[in-house]
């Protein structure tokens, strides 16, 4: 039996799409010097929201109630580490399980326990003319859910708002030193809550795709910790736009990897290759000791002065 | 067109209980340097983050060109024309010059731009700084440079400056205040807050003292006399200036501490001493002069025992002294009282239980020998003032009597009276049979204490006179 490498490489960006979105958000949220662990739950919440929103009103509600809901997990945790001054990572972890907790509960009392046959409308893979014809990488690329295109785009435009705009300098300033933001007449305060906002909608809209775009229902716990692996992704790229899409596709191949190995009938456990992209991630954080691309103020709280 | 650039009237500031300010007054006029002179604590601070809207008054009135203003951010106050240059300077060391300058604008970035308008206007002015060069890798005279040029790019008139020759090299603070008085002369205004009275008589059109959150005194610079001045500050005649210690005239002892040939590398592994010999001898201060990355601080480190030398041999005593510069990263931990601080000294040679109350004792002790005004042992480090801080630092080195004392910059940031106190607690020591190194930023502190002065300069170092012009010259590698 031989492999599919385009086969391979189309589930590979498909698997991807809602890594690199969530890691999207989370690297605009690091290069503001914070790091949210709740992004998890900003994923857990947007599947749920899209589950509630196609419900009622078709693909398009699914995915604005799935930002919604991300962004609502973002408020909380920027509540709490902002204005509340708590520590981030508790608050981060807090509102993961709260969360995760709240979209099973919710989940049960609205759909009942056995709720696993209810399903929801996806959008199906357009293929772009002509491109999607070039040979291996194609089908991959250019034979995906109009999400995926998306994100091409986002990339870009991610990219050139850090690098190219007042916005993105001080996006960075904020990262890196909060009290020259400060001197300079910007407010960090409202420079780390915007980010959160925007991380905590990128995360919903991650988790959106997973129900709207891949698997058609939801599950409790159906993040599964992506929204852990997309922190690891946006270390891997080393907090640039270029390097997270990169680290994307390669968690995305590490979890296909499985099903070559099926494939090739080799009398391996699969659960083994489950595993693949957590063992991975582990890898990536503990390897990365040189953190000299990372923000400098990055998990440190805003000092009095610097509010 | 009024003729008041920056107007202060009547602010007060509370922060809780303490007063900070009560109702203090300024009034800058357009086209001159005025400085604002003070102790530590004095409200100095308080009063220019109050004039740049980085915090609210809880009274009085702000008028900018004579048109009274609300501040409410350091925003609005960058855009009706004022400019702070901080005392730690406010720059993102991962960025550019051009990155920091461009910082706080909108819209579009096109960094080329702002590079370009940038070197136009360090030409202009005269201020050299390479607008692509990283901040991290410029010296501090160029980093003050660029926190200038960032003023100035957002159209400043009038320029804040928060104790900008504290980290400055004499001839660095020389050229700062040439640029100052052309500044001024073409137009500009600038506010110099300081703590060194004669260069602030020296450069300064007006001068305004502070103390304790009041304006006791202002007049034009001309006008006045240090002597007048130190009255002000000091609020009696008790405290002359600092100058007032001086070295004992004791005998040399034995030799203490010997570097021999030695070289060594910073943390990058850049070689920053080179070939270096030094004797230190009981009973005598050294002084030590060297700028910013001339490699004094790894000599400093080299003496103390902190440093591995690359090369040669370093014969030191075990107990050492040493009061490194920056006293909140390297010699106490805020959050922690003054007897866990003092447990902490050597606390990795001990096992075993802690004896606090034995501890506590000694803690007293220190605090009753060394004038550490704090309410008691168990107050915490962060509670106390800058100066009461230096003193309980220097204290807990020198309690035991160490052979050798190395201090860093000891008296950097602290008014007259600590100054004096933590000078005359060296003299003390090496009249203790000390051998005591000690390096300071303004030679002026060093000159009447050292019995022998060093300089350091490109990793070299070389013995000069105990003389001003003669260190001064030596620093910047002048034969």
């Amino acid at each position: 039996m031989s492999i599919d490498a385009a086969e391979f490489l189309q589930a590979s960006v498909r698997t991807a799409t809602p890594l690199a979105l969530a890691a999207y958000g989370e690297l605009v949220v690091e290069r503001a010097g914070v790091i949210n662990l709740g992004l998890e739950g900003a994923m857990i919440a947007g599947s749920f929201g899209a589950l509630v929103g196609a419900g009622v009103g078709g693909v398009g509600a699914g995915f604005a109630v799935a930002v919604g809901a991300g962004c609502a997990t973002a408020a909380v945790m920027a509540l709490v580490v902002l204005w509340l001054r708590a520590d981030a990572v508790i608050a981060g972890t807090a509102v993961t399980l709260l969360s995760l907790g709240l979209t099973g509960t919710l989940y049960r009392a609205l759909y009942g326990v056995q709720g696993a046959a209810l399903s929801v409308p996806t959008i199906a893979p357009v293929a772009v003319p002509g491109l999607s014809l070039l040979p291996l990488v194609g089908r991959a690329f250019f034979e995906q859910p109009a999400v995926t295109y998306a994100l091409y785009i986002l990339g870009a435009l991610l990219w050139w708002w850090i690098s190219r705009t007042h916005a993105g300098l001080a996006l960075r300033a904020t990262g890196e030193r909060p009290a020259a933001a400060l001197a300079a007449g910007l407010s960090p305060v409202r420079v780390r809550a915007w980010a959160l906002v925007f991380g905590g909608a990128m995360g919903g809209l991650a988790g959106g795709v997973l129900v709207l775009a891949q698997v058609g229902t939801f599950a409790e716990g159906m993040s599964a910790g992506r929204g852990f692996i997309a922190i690891a992704i946006v270390v891997l790229g080393r907090w640039t736009p270029v390097g997270v899409t990169g680290a994307a596709l390669l968690f995305g191949a590490a979890s296909q990897v499985q099903y070559v190995f099926q494939s090739l009938g080799w009398p391996v456990p699969y659960q083994l290759f489950l595993a693949l992209p957590y063992v991975l991630t582990l890898l990536v954080l503990a390897g990365t000791q040189r953190r000299a691309a990372a923000p400098a103020a990055l998990g440190a709280p805003l000092a009095e002065e610097a509010r | 067109m009024s003729d008041s650039a920056l107007t202060l009237h009547a602010i007060d500031k509370r922060f809780g209980a303490v007063q900070a300010l009560s109702s203090a007054s300024l009034e800058v006029r357009r086209g001159t340097l005025h400085a604002v002179l003070g102790e530590n604590g004095a409200g100095k601070s308080t009063l220019m983050r109050i004039a740049f809207g980085m915090m609210r008054a809880n009274g009085g009135t702000i008028a900018i060109g004579g048109a009274p203003t609300a501040l409410t951010s350091s925003a609005d106050a960058i855009a009706r024309g004022l400019g702070m240059v901080h005392q730690h300077f406010t720059l993102v060391p991962a960025m550019t010059a051009a990155e920091n300058i461009a910082l706080g604008g909108h819209g579009l970035l096109n960094i080329r731009h702002v590079a370009a308008r940038v070197q136009q206007l360090s030409e202009h002015t005269g201020l050299a700084v390479d607008p692509h060069a990283r901040v991290d890798t410029l010296g501090v005279g160029a980093q003050q440079r660029v926190e200038i040029l960032k003023a100035l790019y957002s159209d400043a008139h009038t320029l804040i400056l928060d104790e900008p020759t504290a980290v400055l090299t004499p001839r660095e603070s020389d050229e700062l205040f040439a640029w100052l008085r052309r500044f001024v002369a073409s137009g500009g205004t600038a506010v110099l807050v300081t703590h060194k009275l004669q260069e602030a008589v020296a450069a300064a059109d007006d001068v305004t003292v502070l103390r304790r959150g009041r304006c006791v005194h202002t007049s034009r610079a001309a006008d006045v006399g240090i002597a007048v001045l130190v009255r002000a500050v000091t609020g009696d005649d008790a405290s002359a200036p600092a100058s007032a210690v001086t070295r004992a005239a004791g005998a040399r002892g034995a030799l203490v501490a010997r570097l021999h040939g030695v070289s060594a590398r910073d943390a990058r592994g850049v070689e920053r001493i080179r070939d270096a010999s030094v004797e230190c001898f009981a009973g005598e201060i050294i002084g030590l002069a060297g700028v910013e990355g001339s490699g004094v601080h790894e000599l400093l480190r080299l003496l103390a025992g902190r440093l591995t030398p690359s090369a040669g041999t370093v014969n030191v005593p075990t107990a050492i002294g040493f009061v490194p510069e920056d006293r909140l990263r390297d010699a106490v931990i805020e959050e922690f009282t003054l007897t866990e601080n003092v447990a902490l000294r050597d606390a990795a040679g001990r096992t075993g239980r802690m004896h606090w109350s034995v501890l506590d004792v000694q803690t007293a002790g220190i605090m009753q020998r060394h004038d550490v005004r704090a309410p008691s042992p168990v107050a915490r480090v962060g509670e106390l003032s800058g100066g009461n801080q230096q003193k309980f630092v220097v204290g807990r080195e020198l309690d035991k009597h160490p052979s050798l004392v190395v201090a860093e910059n000891p008296v950097r940031g602290l008014d007259i009276r600590a100054t004096e106190h933590v000078l005359r607690e060296l003299v003390a020591s090496a009249g203790a049979g000390a051998a005591v190194v000690v390096y300071s930023a303004d030679i002026d502190e060093l000159l009447p204490i050292a019995h022998r002065m060093l300089v350091v300069f490109a990793g070299r170092v070389h013995e000069v006179r105990v003389d001003r012009a003669a260190v001064a010259s030596a620093l910047v590698g002048a034969p």
